[in-house]
């Protein structure tokens, strides 16, 4: 079973001066086994469309689909627990969520509320903080003496010891600097790589799309403009226009070159065949 | 989360929302003597009948103030226990297996109820129609005589205004944890005891922690802009007494002054 959305629609504080739609009528199908990135404005309804993937929210019409699950806007979906263990998301500046004395107790929090013992959980949890680039030697320091990176790290090893199949990240590199957020991506793809989940990224940065992701879908004051594939997404200039999107430097620096009477392939998307191209061309 | 009804401001356009802050403070406090005046039910009767028209005057739904006291939900069913096993006197109601509940139990419940619900829709009433920056000007004026004193009453109004201001962030940041914890397996509807514990912890420390950060940022940028409590400023928005501002007090004396009548003739 897929993750599918159904005419969605999401209105906050419903019946008060402050309702407001954050999603309208939305249909959308989330492939498995894929990164997927999901973009649009500030306030284009991202974070309430990912929340209601593990029934954080629950729709307010339609209906949802996640993995073998169906979560409807009438019914209050009972054992979210079994969804929540699949379905890991991790939240906007997770660093705050953290609250042990040491750090291997937080990582092991998740899993133990699950219900996984402890041998095992402690076991994930190393694991986990060794995949996010954090050796044992941090396992007993409190996560509060941490420095900001080295947190959101911490939290992201929270959700990754629970090992859910579907892996949702609201930005997840926001305020990183460029080498811990390149970092932070390409331990996302090893996870969708190497052990064949579902990653999910709300993101901002048209460079992650391009260089890590497979799918985009665009949303626009709460409803989806469009899902297609990177490559093609990023190949389709006047759709870029229309939506306001600001490519990545590689894909203006085709246009460009482009403009100037240079015909090359627009499904270049990697510095060494652009190269290749020109020094072809050059000659 | 979201939906806490109790001392949110409701932007909206009524006669009530656009008088003065200082009237509207002055006259809750008047009112609240009223209330603690013993005037019985027929007082408060009279009373709930002039609240009840405020409300409507206000545009705010009683839907809305109806939620705003859902909190005392608690504390008046505790009330509630409490008074039927104290009070022996009046007549006997029920008598169940020698559990017996007198009359004066239940009257002194209702009474104590009505008095705190009435309370209840008179602060609401005032923090729902006065933005909360008004308000701490309001204070802040009345406050102002007691200078003389050493009462520092521009502290205190901007501690009161970071304090209302900083509850809708608040309540937004304990939603968002609870939503980060929730996602992470906890449960704060079922589970054991030592798991709601858990559950409980899990929210609370990092809600102090970022408090904590946030006070100190805020600390920083205050500094920063060279704030100085005693510093004499200017205001952007000056505060305008006007006829039916005056016609408010008035009224809220009238009533204060008949329940006291009340009381007396009883």
């Amino acid at each position: 079973m897929p993750i599918a959305f159904k005419q969605v629609s999401y209105e906050y504080s419903p019946g008060t001066p402050f309702a407001y739609d954050a999603l309208k009528n939305v249909s959308v199908e989330i492939s498995l086994g894929k990164v997927t990135a999901i973009i649009g404005s500030t306030g284009s309804g991202k974070t309430t469309l990912v929340q209601h993937l593990n029934a954080l929210l629950l729709p307010s019409k339609g209906e949802v689909e996640v993995l073998d699950r169906v979560i409807l806007s009438s019914e209050k979906p009972k054992q979210l627990k079994s969804l929540r263990q699949q379905v890991g998301l991790v939240f906007q500046f997770p660093e705050y969520q953290l609250f042990e004395e040491t750090i291997i107790k937080d990582v092991m929090f998740g899993p133990l509320n699950f219900g996984i013992e402890k041998e095992e959980a402690l076991l994930r949890s190393m694991h986990a903080l060794t995949v996010v680039g954090l050796d044992e030697t941090f396992a007993e320091k409190s996560p509060l003496d941490l420095s900001g990176g080295q947190k959101r790290r911490v939290a992201i090893a929270g959700i990754l010891a629970i090992d859910p199949n579907v892996l949702v990240l609201d930005e997840p590199t926001a305020g990183l600097d460029p080498q811990g957020s390149k970092s932070m991506m390409s331990l996302f793809m090893k996870m969708n790589r190497d052990y064949g989940k579902t990653v999910l990224i709300v993101t901002h940065d048209m460079e992650h799309v391009l260089n890590y992701c497979d799918e985009v879908i665009v949303l626009n004051q709460g409803s989806v403009v469009l899902k297609t594939d990177v490559k093609s997404f990023f190949r389709d200039e006047k759709l870029l226009d229309e939506l306001n999107i600001c490519p990545p430097k590689i894909v203006s620096m085709r246009r460009k070159l482009n403009d100037r009477g240079l015909h090359l392939d627009e499904g270049i998307v990697d510095v060494a065949t652009l190269a290749k191209e020109i020094a072809g061309r050059v000659k | 989360m979201a939906n806490i009804a109790l001392g949110r401001y409701m932007p909206l356009n009524s006669l009530i929302h656009r008088m003065d802050p200082r009237a509207k403070i002055l006259s809750m406090l008047i009112m609240l003597t009223a209330i603690f005046i013993p005037s019985g039910f027929m007082g408060y009767g009279i009373l709930a009948v002039v609240i009840i028209g405020v409300v409507l005057m206000s545009k705010l739904k009683l839907n809305f103030l109806i939620r705003a006291m859902k909190p005392m939900m608690f504390m008046l069913t505790f009330l509630m226990v409490i008074n039927i096993f104290v009070i022996k006197t009046g007549y006997l109601v029920v008598d169940i297996f020698g559990f017996k509940i007198y009359s004066d139990a239940i009257f002194q419940t209702l009474y104590i109820s009505v008095r705190l619900m009435l309370m209840i829709m008179i602060t609401t009433i005032l923090t729902a129609t006065t933005k909360p920056l008004d308000l701490t000007l309001g204070i802040e004026d009345l406050l102002a005589p007691f200078k003389r004193f050493k009462v520092p009453a521009h502290e205190i109004a901007m501690m009161i205004s970071i304090a209302l201001r900083f509850i809708p962030t608040l309540i937004e940041e304990t939603d968002r944890i609870m939503k980060a914890q929730a996602s992470r397996g906890v449960d704060l509807q079922e589970g054991k005891f030592k798991e709601k514990i858990m559950a409980i912890l899990s929210l609370i420390v990092p809600l102090f922690v970022s408090s904590f950060q946030r006070a100190e940022d805020l600390a920083d940028a205050m500094e920063a802009r060279g704030y100085i409590p005693q510093a004499r400023r200017t205001r952007y928005k000056q505060l305008k007494r006007t006829p039916k501002d005056v016609v408010l007090i008035i009224s809220s004396f009238s009533m204060l002054a008949l329940m006291i009548a009340i009381s007396i003739w009883r």
